[in-house]
């Protein structure tokens, strides 16, 4: 019995039926705290990615300038790079969808989480500054949107968790009660 | 590990306008700077070629005494670092600074190389890539610009020069601007935004919390102190004031109370 992760929360466990047997009830048991395992386990894993996203913000920042620069042919292969202006107003941009995203998440209460892909378009953010030789200016707002963005993700996800935490504990106290009132 | 309803209410929000604010007071403070820059080199590229055209008389006509007063008047102006004039050969020929006359600059170092760094010099360039920035003695920022000086007709037709009209580029005028005043102001502008950060995290912090306090967290705690007085078995308490739902949820409780009560009389007499 298996719950999905990504269940909303707007269909409760405590309504989910009681096993009647007391073979049922072991198994419901075991499962919801196997279920309470991984929610806690998941539940860090915003953290996890802020947590890459500052390591590779540090290397970025330490080999920035030092990172050699595209062979003449690549360049001329890839054409001219954007201007620093125009990445910055994608920056922009791409952080409002990003928060906007994240609290109609919360609001809806899904517990979608998209982390990884958030680290993959910053680290392209990164690249692409570097490439325009903007990225010694820019780097902070980058780090900035970067902390913004996953650690409102972090919480998110930390709530939507803990949230079903609770009711996985809740629904093994009901399976404790029914385990009692059966014994008699 | 439950938090507080205004915790989980004020947390998101205050990561949210924070975060972004941040963010767009990093990009617009970049971006302002990058405009002011844009404009020192655009009003230093303007006084170069000022100090090209007030001594192409006196090159004219060979008045090295002349040029070299030019010099000196332009250098002593307030936030000018230095102003050289370089021959094709790369030596000092007119300088603000008497010191560095007949001195030959190595045509790797910064400023020479842009040009330089081919086989054949770049006689064109944009203003931007004239442009390069380093740190004088007393530890200042300096804006310093190389300006060509183009051999022109009234040049290779002067009776006095020996130029030859293929001779594109006769020299070099390096001028530098300190940037004292331009850091300083960036360093109001950034200590301005950090303010201005600070003031929308207060006011959307105090904000959302006052209206949230008002309307929910308020009557939430009324609702559950009085959950807890029909709890304990005070029937007689009046309901608390609230409002919509919460006054629903309030009433339900007061019948729910009053009907367990009834039940509670009627088994006691059975």
């Amino acid at each position: 019995m298996k719950m999905p992760i990504g269940k909303s929360i707007t269909e409760p466990l405590h309504d989910a039926p009681l096993p009647e047997t007391q073979e049922g009830n072991e198994q419901a048991r075991r499962a919801a705290t196997g279920r309470v395992r991984e929610f806690q386990r998941r539940s860090l894993r915003g953290v996890w990615y802020l947590t890459l996203f500052l390591g590779i913000s540090l290397v970025a920042q330490q080999l920035g300038s030092h990172l050699p620069d595209f062979p003449p042919s690549v360049r001329q292969l890839l054409g001219a790079p954007p201007s620093a202006k125009m990445i910055s107003g994608l920056l922009i941009v791409y952080s409002f969808s990003a928060l906007i995203l994240i609290l109609g998440r919360m609001t809806t209460g899904t517990g979608a989480f998209s982390g990884l892909s958030h680290v993959g378009y910053l680290l392209v953010f990164y690249a692409f500054y570097h490439v325009a030789h903007a990225l010694d200016d820019n780097f902070y707002a980058v780090l900035a949107a970067g902390i913004t963005i996953l650690s409102l993700e972090s919480y998110h996800i930390w709530t939507w968790h803990q949230e079903r935490i609770r009711q996985e504990k809740q629904y093994i106290v009901r399976l404790d009660r029914m385990r009692e009132w059966k014994r008699g | 590990m439950g938090m507080s309803l205004s915790g989980r209410a004020i947390v998101p929000v205050t990561i949210t306008v924070t975060g972004f604010v941040v963010i767009c007071c990093l990009l617009l403070y970049q971006a302002i700077k990058q405009d002011m820059t844009q404009d020192t080199v655009r009003h230093e590229t303007a006084l170069a070629q000022t100090v090209v055209r007030s001594t192409r008389y006196a090159m004219l006509k060979a008045d090295r005494e002349t040029v070299q007063n030019i010099v000196t008047t332009v250098g002593s102006q307030q936030d000018v670092e230095q102003v050289r004039i370089f021959n094709k050969r790369g030596v000092i020929m007119f300088s603000s600074h008497s010191g560095e006359l007949n001195r030959q600059v190595d045509r790797n170092s910064e400023g020479c190389i842009a040009c330089h760094a081919g086989a054949t010099p770049v006689a064109t360039m944009g203003s931007m890539q004239q442009a390069r920035r380093y740190r004088n003695e007393r530890g200042e920022t300096v804006l310093a610009i190389t300006a060509p000086i183009y051999n022109e007709p009234d040049c290779f037709n002067a009776t006095c020069h020996v130029h030859p009209a293929t001779q594109k580029v006769l020299g070099t005028l390096d001028i530098g601007l300190s940037q004292k005043s331009l850091q300083a102001t960036l360093a109001t502008l950034r200590s301005r935004m950090a303010l201005f950060s600070v003031m929308i995290l207060l006011l959307t912090v105090a904000g959302v919390s006052a209206i949230l306090r008002r309307s929910l967290f308020l009557p939430v705690q009324r609702l559950e102190s009085f959950a807890l007085q029909l709890a304990a078995g005070h029937r007689d308490i009046p309901q608390p004031d609230l409002n919509g739902e919460l006054e629903t949820i309030g009433r339900t409780l007061q019948e729910l109370a009053d009907s367990s009560g009834k039940d509670a009389g009627k088994n006691s007499r059975t």
